[in-house]
């Protein structure tokens, strides 16, 4: 009898942990994750990561802005979001405005806003590489930056975490422009 | 055969392999109509306006519809895993999805069974699966941004949204530093097309062309004008131009094509796609040194 290679399943390489202060809120987050489709894994944290208890969850940190809501809505207590790999930097807080004239342009990390000064009204998005950003593209253009959806609460990923900045960013610009 | 595969959104639309066709300002894929917006269904049009013009065989491309959840992604990377082996293209193009770090591992390993290596790109969150999981050098080009081209030099980042901010500083003449730094960690593919106010192209880390001209910075605006040239790069490799030729004509068509379509950061990355084939009649014989023979002459 000859056993063929069992075929090897990849292993889940998530780059980011949820930090808990107790092992039932990491237990209840899992329950949660899980149950919604997310490959997640229970793990001891790091020491340079270790805030309350001995347990974390690893997550696709790019999946970070869907799995916050997620536990947000599920009544999850967690600390933080962190990436796991030491000397990681902290999420990107800068942005960068460019003038067009008639528009203005607001670019957070990878992502970039422009909005009609006169009007209001978002014209265009840019940048970005994950899936739901082409989705936010067609969800936010045509809509005043008043009346738009937020990114961080349709969207599910980092880029979309960088446009809710900009999105942010542009409120402010558009409210201090009208006094 | 050119191979196109990332996600569109369409929510429902399930795994989907077909020839793309451009109807008005959508594409078609059997008998899917998937919008010609930012992101993959750009960058397929800008592709398939380079095949048309020089009569190539179409793109073919495997999509699958996702919002974000990563769902969709998935179904894709478990195909091209399965299959890749077997299908083999010439050119393998992979752009948005949800970056996963095992599977791009176990893709990479697939292209490996090729009988031949494809020529492999990567944009959008498929570059940054290659680069997160230290497999960019794997890859025959990418085409980061200037921020992604940080993301590229900041050894622990696994997304640009958690790059050091003083890279993420830089001015774009700064380049060539981050350039330097992403091969130094193996970060880069062995052609890098920066897109920016100056477009860089990198051949195994030395910059071997800058794009400046015609100046339109109001590109950077539009959304799925980056996915354009990663469709013309891509199209152009096809055709068997050298990598750093493809990556030169393509800058410079893009271009070309926003100072035709007069665009504002208002403009629809479509309106930019309808010119490529004005752009290509005008230089492509210019620019790339090859007269293109139309009706069974040289033109």
């Amino acid at each position: 009898m000859v056993f063929g290679k069992r075929k090897k399943k990849p292993c889940f390489e998530g780059g980011g942990l949820v930090l808990f202060a107790d092992v039932p809120d990491a237990m209840k987050a899992e329950k949660i994750l899980k149950s919604a489709g997310y490959p997640v894994k229970l793990v001891a944290p790091p020491p340079h990561l270790r805030k309350g208890c001995d347990l974390a969850l690893e997550i696709n940190l790019v999946e970070q802005t869907g799995i916050e809501r997620l536990l947000r809505e599920g009544n999850a207590e967690y600390i933080s979001v962190a990436p796991l790999r030491a000397g990681s930097s902290q999420l990107l807080e800068i942005v960068q405005v460019t003038d067009f004239g008639d528009w203005v342009m607001v670019k957070a990390g990878n992502m970039k806003l422009t909005f009609d000064k006169n009007s209001g009204v978002i014209i265009n998005t840019s940048g970005g590489g994950c899936p739901d950003i082409p989705y936010l593209h067609i969800e936010l253009i045509g809509k005043k930056l008043t009346e738009a959806p937020k990114p961080r609460d349709i969207g599910f990923t980092l880029c979309a975490l960088m446009l809710d900045r900009a999105v942010e960013e542009c409120l402010a610009i558009w409210e201090e422009k009208r006094g | 055969m050119m191979l196109i595969a990332g996600t569109v959104p369409i929510k429902n639309l399930l795994l989907t392999w077909g020839e793309a066709r451009l109807e008005g300002d959508s594409l078609a894929v059997n008998d899917h109509s998937i919008p010609c917006t930012q992101g993959t269904g750009a960058m397929i049009s800008a592709a398939l306006a380079v095949t048309k013009y020089l009569k190539l065989d179409p793109p073919q491309v495997l999509l699958c519809g996702d919002i974000g959840d990563g769902k969709g992604s998935r179904s894709i990377y478990e195909y091209l895993i399965q299959n890749l082996p077997q299908l083999s293209p010439q050119v393998l193009v992979l752009h948005y999805w949800l970056p996963d770090m095992a599977l791009m591992r176990g893709l990479c390993e697939s292209i490996e069974k090729c009988p031949q290596k494809p020529i492999m790109i990567a944009d959008a969150a498929s570059m940054y699966a290659a680069k997160a999981c230290g497999l960019a050098s794997k890859f025959d080009i990418f085409t980061p941004d200037s921020c992604e081209m940080a993301f590229l030099a900041d050894p622990e980042a696994t997304h640009p949204a958690y790059i050091n901010r003083h890279l993420f500083d830089t001015d774009i003449t700064q380049t060539p530093k981050l350039v330097a730094t992403a091969y130094q960690l193996k970060s880069a593919a062995k052609l890098l097309l920066v897109k920016g106010a100056i477009d860089y192209v990198v051949k195994d880390g030395e910059v071997v062309e800058t794009i400046t001209e015609p100046n339109m910075p109001e590109l950077e605006a539009i959304g799925g004008t980056g996915d354009t040239i990663t469709g013309l790069v891509s199209a152009f490799a096809y055709a068997e131009l050298e990598l750093h030729e493809a990556a030169i004509i393509a800058a410079k068509s893009n271009r070309m094509a926003g100072k035709f379509a007069h665009a504002t950061p208002a403009t629809k990355v479509w309106q930019i796609i309808e010119q490529f084939p004005a752009v290509f009649g005008e230089y492509l014989c210019e620019w790339s040194g090859v007269c293109f023979i139309k009706a069974g002459r040289e033109s």
